[in-house]
């Protein structure tokens, strides 16, 4: 992918945990980066949930990994979403090295973190300021359903810690 | 992090007086066309601070759509109110808040009116609650439900700004309320606390506000129906609702309201009616997600309508009020229930309860409760 770069993350870096890595059938990639967005469009391609929830859905969103005390740089991953299926996903640190999205979804890495774990609820994220996003509210607002499939696909990407 | 929002709350005998204590100069008084016939648009009127100047715009009707709530706008942007006094039910503290918001922010329209988006309100004026029904909790919510102009569709508005900054629950006010408006609005609230105690977002504070909610209710709600004019029920379930209101305002609506706003937006049923008849239902798909809660809120009501689960208390209560079993029982025709379940089912996913409802549902999950709602079990 052009303009693509696995993101860096400062603690606990590891030869053996950069990139993709198979072991007992589990592929397990850090968030950010190339492979976990693929992996991730993968799952979201697999969630019959996401698929029934986003049925009627067409616009692309940009997941912004803002970078903070644990993640040098901010990270992007755009996703181009249509009738339930996630067409095409792009990762990368340079966000003018991806097609404009109808919505961005933002916020500090370690509230991505919490996201993925599922100590954080998307909706309630916005509405404590945790994350911010783009866009036209009025659209959003009637695929909630599809935003939480979203978020509990993050869940089943298996992230190193 | 989460929040517990809730406006003053005035209430009990002659709180509607409570109004004479504010600094209220110029006073928008928004009510519906039935209260416009009535003397209350005048009492109103007489608890205003002395020297106070009022208009009232009073041509809302029963869930109305945008057009109807906001036809007066430019009135009252020339008047230039200080407050905003909302009389009635739903619909009227409804298009109160929307008035308020679009008067405050002229270069708004109501579809900015979300959570997600700081409004800045409150730099000319101020919005007061007066219900005069017991079941929309609208005085104590920071939401507005619109109904589409072209469209089946109820849009849901939601905004911390919108909630008012009083609710007066004066019980005189409800006593005159007739006997299909009370049963409706007070299964409402009885739908109101039982999706805020089962919601993902519920916590401690909305869980103390439905629990006393549904408490109130399902104990006074007999004795307001054999003597409507006892203020002394109308008065605690008067409060209850408000509870409601404040419960799920603080935790989510849930599924009963996802399928309600789109039976009631499709077919033209009253709000609590649908939701009314709607609630066992979705308490049984439910069920299993959220066992002990459920089975605590069925220990709230009381033993002569008790059964073994909340769903059974629930039809049991429903019933003794006079709330429509099944979809059928509404008035709905089953050729054209049938001939609308896509679309029921597609409105119903697309609401805001989806999310926090205790159950994960999808398409067909939402198919099935429409039609087992439709003739019952």
């Amino acid at each position: 992918m052009a303009g693509a770069r696995t993101a860096r993350v400062r603690p606990r870096l590891s030869p053996f945990m950069i990139g993709v890595r198979s072991d007992a059938l589990v592929k397990m990639a850090r968030f950010p980066s190339e492979e976990w967005t693929k992996l991730y469009a993968e799952k979201l391609n697999a969630n019959k949930s996401y698929e029934d929830a986003g049925k009627n859905w067409e616009g692309a969103i940009t997941f912004v990994v803002q970078k903070d005390s644990a993640l040098d740089k901010d990270a992007f991953i755009y996703l181009d979403l249509y009738h339930g299926k996630c067409r095409d996903a792009k990762f990368s640190l340079t966000e003018s090295d991806l097609p404009t999205p109808e919505y961005k979804y933002a916020g500090p890495y370690g509230n991505w973190r919490k996201l993925i774990n599922k100590e954080i609820d998307p909706i309630q994220g916005l509405l404590t300021g945790k994350f911010k996003l783009q866009g036209s509210m009025m659209k959003i607002m009637r695929f909630t359903k599809a935003a939480k499939e979203m978020v509990n696909t993050t869940a089943s990407v298996q992230t190193e810690s | 992090m989460w929040f517990f929002r809730s406006p003053q709350v005035v209430f009990g005998d002659e709180a509607l007086s409570y109004l004479s204590s504010l600094p209220i100069r110029r006073a928008a008084i928004i009510t519906d066309r039935y209260l416009l016939g009535t003397e209350l648009p005048e009492r109103v009127r007489g608890a205003l601070p002395e020297g106070a100047e009022s208009l009232v715009v009073g041509d809302v009707s029963a869930e109305p759509p945008l057009s109807e709530m906001t036809a007066h706008l430019e009135k009252v942007r020339g008047f230039s109110p200080d407050w905003f006094v909302a009389v009635g039910g739903g619909s009227s503290i409804d298009t109160a808040k929307i008035l308020f918001a679009l008067h405050e922010r002229p270069d708004l329209t109501v579809y900015d009116i979300t959570p997600l988006v700081q409004l800045g309100l409150r730099t000319k004026s101020r919005l007061i609650a007066v219900p005069t029904t017991s079941g929309t909790g609208s005085e104590c919510t920071w939401a507005a439900v619109l109904s589409e102009e072209n469209e089946k569709r109820k849009h849901e508005l939601a905004s911390p700004e919108i909630l008012p900054d009083y609710a007066i629950l004066d019980p005189s006010l409800v006593v005159s309320l007739p006997p299909e408006q009370t049963r409706n609005t007070a299964a409402d609230a009885i739908a109101h606390a039982v999706e805020a105690y089962g919601s993902t977002w519920h916590n401690p504070f909305s869980d103390a506000m439905a629990e006393k909610a549904l408490e109130l209710i399902s104990e006074n709600i007999e004795g307001v129906i054999r003597d409507p004019r006892g203020l002394g029920p109308r008065g605690q379930v008067h409060i209850g609702a408000s509870m409601a209101g404040l419960s799920f305002s603080n935790s989510q609506i849930g599924l009963v309201h996802a399928l309600g706003h789109s039976l009631g937006a499709t077919f033209k049923l009253p709000h609590g009616k649908a939701v009314g008849l709607l609630l066992p239902y979705v308490v049984d798909f439910n069920y299993d997600a959220c066992p002990e809660r459920y089975d605590r809120l069925n220990m709230l009501i009381p033993p002569k309508y008790r059964g073994r689960r909340l769903s059974g208390s629930l039809r049991s209560l429903l019933g003794m009020m006079g709330v429509a079993r099944t979809v059928r029982d509404a008035g709905v025709e089953e050729p054209a229930y049938a001939s609308s379940m896509d679309a029921l089912v597609t409105l119903a996913s697309e609401s805001t309860g989806m999310v926090t409802n205790p159950k994960d549902s999808g398409s067909e999950d939402l198919r099935n409760i429409f039609i087992k709602a439709f003739d019952g079990d």
